[in-house]
Formats: C-alpha cells, sequence, structure tokens
C-alpha cells in the first residue's frame, strides 16, 4: 500500500474520520444542530473527493478494495442518499426527547459499511462492509427506546442478520475450501479454467452466499424480517435501511456473480429466476392485504427488489446500466416516500395507518403532491423515474429473452397499481369522512390524529426529490449518460 | 498395583460420616429457642434479605472489555510482524489506537465511568 493506494481511499477515509470527529464532538458539546452540521459537511467532503480521486480508476488497493468507476458512482449514490437521510433525521428526532445526536455517528458509519460494500472485491472486505453496516444499523433501528416498536425492529434485525451473516460465512467457507482464493475475479479464473471441481461444495457455497445477500436484499423467502422492521423503526431510519442497505448490497451482488462468473452457473441462474418471481409475486399480492403504510411500503420494497432482479437476470452491460438506473429511481423514490413519513409523523408515533393520510390534501397539499408523485414513481406510472427505469428493466429483460420473467414483472406490476392506489384515494377523500369524523365526536378521539410541525430541511430534502423524480423521468438522458460512462464498465 | 486399599478407604470413610451422623441424630438434644433459626453472623442480628441485587454493569464491562482487551489482542498481533510490516504498520496501529483513544473520551465524557449510583454527584476522596 503505498500513497496514491490511500489517496483513492479518500472517500472512505473520510467517512470514517467524520464519524470519529463527530463523535469527540458529541462527547464535548451535545448540540443536534452542530452535529447535523458536521455529518453533513463530512458527507459533502467524502462526495466532491470522489472527483478528485476519479482520474485514478480503476485501481486495486490491496487485494481487498477495487475503486474504479462503479465503486465511485455507487459511493456517490450512498452518501447523496446519507445526505438526505441525515437531513430527514434532524427534523423528526427534533420532535423526540432524548440525544439524537449518536445517529448520525451510526449514519456515517453505516454509509462507511455501504461505501466499503460497493468497493469490494474480495470476500474479507465483503464481510467487513457488511458488518460495519449491519451493526450500525441494529442501533438505528432501535434508536427511539421509550417505544416498544423500535426495540422489537432493532432485536429482530439483530438476530436475523446475525444468522444470515454465519450463513454467508460459511458460504464463503466453502467456496475457499473448493477455490483456494477469496477474490472475485480469481473465482472465476478457477471456475472457468479447471473443469475438476467440485461443483457440489461449490454450489453450496453459493447457495448459502445467495441466502445471505436474500437477507439483506429482503428477497423472498428470506423477506419475513422487512414487514415488522419496517414498520418499527423510525421512519428516516426506514428509508436508509430500504435504501442505501439494499442499493450497496445490490451492487455488490452484480460485482460478485458478474466478476466471479457463478451467475453462468444454471443451478444459480434457475434460483435467482425462481427468487425473482416469487418476491414479485407475494411482495404485490401480501401488499394488497396490508392497512399499514409503512407495511405497504415493506411489501412493495420485496416486489421492487425482485423487478431488479429480472435486469440482473439478464446479463451483460445493458443489465449492469438498467439495474443502476432503476436503484437511482428507486432511491429517489423511497426516500421521498418516506420523507413524507417523517414529516407528518409526531413525538407521539410514526404516521403509518392509512387513516393517517385521509384526506392529507386538504390540510397539506404540498406533501400530497410529493407523496402522490412517490407513489405513482413506484407503480411505474410514465412522467416519474419509475416508469423509466421499469422500462430499461423490461428491455433488458426482452433483449435477453427471460420472456417469463417479464411476464410476471408486468402482470404483477398492474397488481401493484391496486394498493398505491388506495392509499392514493385516502389522501385525496376526505371531506365527507371530516364530517363523519366530527358526527361520531367521542369515539373518534382515541385515535389521535398527528400534529406535527414540519421541518424545513425536510421540506427541502422532499422538494429537491420530487424535481429529481420528474426530471428524471421526463428526461432521463442525462442520468443515463452518467450511468453509461461510469458503470458501464462494471 | 492393587487397587483394593483405595476402595476399603472409601468405604470406611463412608461408613464414617454415617456413623456420625446417625449417632449424633440418636443422641443429640433438641431444642427450638428464638434464635435457633437465624443464620450466625458474628453475635450480630442479620437484617433484610440476604438476596440483594448489585448493579454489576455488565454491558459497560462487555464494552470496557472490547475497548481495552480487544485491543491488546490487535496490537499484540501487529507486535509479532512488527519489523515486517515497518513504518506503514507503525501508522496503522497509531490509527488503530488513536480511535480507541476517541472512543475511551466518548465514554468517560459521558459518564460511563462513573460507577456509582445513578443520579448522585460524584464523590471526591
Amino acid at each position: 500500500m503505498n500513497v496514491t493506494d490511500l489517496f483513492t481511499l479518500l472517500p472512505l477515509l473520510i467517512l470514517g474520520g467524520a464519524a470519529i470527529v463527530v463523535m469527540i464532538v458529541v462527547a464535548i458539546h451535545r448540540s443536534h444542530i452542530l452535529t447535523l452540521t458536521l455529518t453533513l459537511i463530512g458527507l459533502a467532503l467524502a462526495f466532491a473527493s470522489l472527483w478528485w480521486i476519479a482520474p485514478e480508476a480503476p485501481r486495486q488497493v490491496t487485494s481487498l478494495l477495487v475503486i474504479d468507476r462503479y465503486a465511485i458512482f455507487y459511493t456517490g449514490l450512498v452518501i447523496a442518499a446519507t445526505f438526505a437521510v441525515a437531513l430527514l433525521c434532524y427534523g423528526y428526532f427534533e420532535r423526540h426527547p432524548g440525544n439524537p445526536e449518536e445517529l448520525y455517528i451510526l449514519l456515517l458509519l453505516a454509509a462507511l459499511g455501504s461505501a466499503v460494500l460497493v468497493a469490494s472485491s474480495h470476500f474479507i472486505s465483503f464481510f467487513l462492509g457488511l458488518e460495519i453496516l449491519s451493526v450500525s444499523l441494529y442501533a438505528m433501528n432501535a434508536y427511539i427506546r421509550a417505544w416498544s416498536l423500535p426495540l422489537e425492529a432493532g432485536i429482530k434485525y439483530l438476530i436475523l442478520a446475525a444468522s444470515s451473516a454465519a450463513f454467508l460465512l460459511f458460504g464463503m467457507a466453502l467456496v475457499y475450501a473448493e477455490l483456494g482464493t477469496m477474490d472475485f475475479a480469481k473465482i472465476r479464473e478457477l471456475v472457468t479454467a479447471s473443469p475438476d471441481l467440485n461443483r457440489a461444495v461449490l454450489l453450496a457455497g453459493t447457495a448459502l452466499i445467495i441466502t445471505g445477500f436474500g437477507f439483506k436484499l429482503a428477497l423472498v423467502p428470506f423477506h419475513l424480517w422487512t414487514p415488522d422492521i419496517y414498520e418499527g423503526a423510525p421512519a428516516p431510519v426506514t428509508a436508509f435501511v430500504a435504501t442505501v442497505s439494499k442499493g450497496a448490497m445490490f451492487a455488490l451482488l452484480l460485482r460478485y456473480f458478474y466478476w466471479s462468473g457463478t451467475h453462468h452457473f444454471g443451478a444459480v441462474f434457475l434460483v435467482f429466476t425462481i427468487i425473482a418471481i416469487a418476491s414479485m409475486i407475494a411482495g404485490n399480492i401480501l401488499a394488497m392485504l396490508q392497512t399499514n403504510v409503512k407495511r405497504i411500503l415493506a411489501y412493495s420494497s420485496i416486489a421492487h427488489m425482485g423487478y431488479v432482479l429480472v435486469a440482473f437476470q439478464a446479463g451483460g452491460q445493458l443489465a449492469v446500466q438498467a439495474v443502476t438506473f432503476y436503484l437511482v429511481a428507486y432511491f429517489i423514490t423511497i426516500i421521498g416516500a418516506f420523507g413524507v413519513i417523517t414529516m407528518i409523523s409526531d413525538g407521539d408515533r410514526d404516521a403509518d395507518s392509512i387513516e393517517d393520510y385521509r384526506g392529507l390534501f386538504w390540510r397539506r397539499p404540498a406533501l400530497a403532491a410529493v407523496f402522490t408523485a412517490m407513489l405513482l414513481s413506484l407503480a411505474g406510472i410514465p412522467v416519474t423515474a419509475g416508469f423509466v427505469g421499469k422500462f430499461y428493466v423490461i428491455s433488458a429483460g426482452a433483449s435477453s429473452a427471460i420472456w417469463l420473467l417479464v411476464f410476471v414483472l408486468i402482470v404483477t406490476s398492474v397488481f401493484g397499481l391496486y394498493y398505491y392506489l388506495r392509499i392514493l384515494v385516502a389522501l385525496y377523500s376526505g371531506l365527507a369522512h371530516e364530517e363523519a369524523h366530527a358526527a361520531s365526536g367521542a369515539a373518534m378521539v382515541s385515535s389521535s390524529s398527528l400534529a406535527p410541525a414540519l421541518s424545513i430541511s425536510g421540506g427541502v430534502v422532499l422538494a429537491v426529490l420530487t424535481i429529481l423524480l420528474v426530471w428524471v423521468g421526463v428526461y432521463p438522458a442525462t442520468l443515463l449518460n452518467i450511468i453509461h460512462s461510469t458503470v458501464g464498465l462494471l | 498395583m492393587a487397587v483394593w486399599p483405595i476402595g476399603l478407604y472409601f468405604i470406611l470413610v463412608v461408613l464414617l460420616i454415617l456413623g456420625m451422623l446417625i449417632g449424633s441424630h440418636l443422641l443429640g438434644q433438641r431444642h427450638s429457642e428464638k434464635a435457633t433459626g437465624q443464620p450466625y453472623e458474628g453475635g450480630i442480628l442479620s437484617e433484610g434479605s440476604a438476596q440483594v441485587r448489585l448493579s454489576a454493569k455488565f454491558y459497560l464491562v462487555a464494552m470496557f472489555f472490547v475497548v481495552f482487551d480487544l485491543e491488546a489482542v490487535f496490537v499484540f498481533a501487529w507486535a509479532v510482524a512488527g519489523k515486517e510490516v515497518g513504518w506503514a504498520g507503525y501508522w496503522e496501529i497509531l490509527v488503530f489506537i488513536g480511535i480507541l483513544i476517541a472512543t475511551l473520551i466518548y465514554l468517560w465524557r459521558l459518564g460511563a465511568l462513573d460507577w456509582g449510583s445513578p443520579g448522585r454527584p460524584r464523590r471526591r476522596v
């Protein structure tokens, strides 16, 4: 390792350094706004450093990390999403009693773990990044200790993530036992060069690794934690779990399976096909049965990860670009949707029942408009980023002639419309309900209506996200060019 | 070597103990005064339950274990290869210890090192 190597690791070093600086500042002087400012400065510096290191890419830094344009793009995505989540957290945790400062340390560490994940080219860095991310998320999920649901979410996530990490580790051990290497690119060489390998051990290892991926991405049948954690975790933390954690993991999924060449195994391809179909069907159908907005978004996220798997199954450069485009659109949309939930939650509970959204348009037209845009994007209606993303996923699938997956994607998307529209109907219906509310009087008082003070930082984030959503939906060429020139080279 | 003396010894010990227990049970007197059932503690009357809960703060112990002891594990691993890894390794271990010191400062400022009962100001000796 020399100075240039260290220089190319600058974004990771800045993220890690920012976490320590924030920690020491919290120790000396507790101030929410100061902590937030330092966090944002750290994230902005890390983001800016991506441009300084870009000329060095691609560069293998030790055998663990590879800083190529793909890693730089996804690190940028992770940092930008963390930036938005940090701003949402400010308005949200300002309303809660207790110390909100430590959350930002955890947020920075989780971003660091995600950045390690997207740059890893070796099992060791894969596992290290995953653990940095997971351990931060345990604490973030359970951050509001006065409520029982976040605690439940934290414990569930701890147990399930730890056991899935054990599966993953055993899978890595099996692959290592068979091949004698933990480097993704070397695995490919060995797999293609020597035909006398024990395929059974290799496949068992790969199956266990798929389990580890499947848990983090909440793919069926490893999805059971998703609705509970989405419902229990504080809304901005849920936004983080849904986007950064999953996005980084998906970026690694692409790198691992394409680099190691294990995606070409017939059995692996078949397993991913089954997982994708099961995720799309189960996610969309279970979402219909929910009345809790956070749970609906949880099941819809299972379905969305199934959609992205369709592009992953297509293989090739078009697939990488389609996945990346879809993930960017998904990041914008999900952070926007949970941003709205964050904004209308107050210090007593999160706004997660559909009833909380009834008639939102008449009370807060701007928030309702933003939520509408986000839901339409999730449903894949034109003029939103979600539509263009879905279009690329389908075209990637069609170009590889995986018709079954494409067919399931289209059919289940239609199911998906139903539950998004149900929230939309609640947003705009209302006045009649308000009268009924007034008439029934005392009986309804117990279901306390939420009256939060809207935060400016959250409002700015939502405005920017909505503009991005429509911009990417109407004129996707800018984003496509960026993606083409960066991740086109995985 | 013959084993039977050990067996005989064992049997004799058992017989002796049984004899003492049964003998004292048959020959001993019985009485039940006010203080018979109480534990003897140097003549002082005992007070309260023996099952007192002491807060051992296990999570704090666990955290300090991580800070102090696992640190030593990594430092030892570096020390074994100290010459081979050269100055680069030296700076890396320095960064590592620096981060741990920052953690310690954080814990100290948080009051995690004050193990008195909570809510009472720290007593200075």
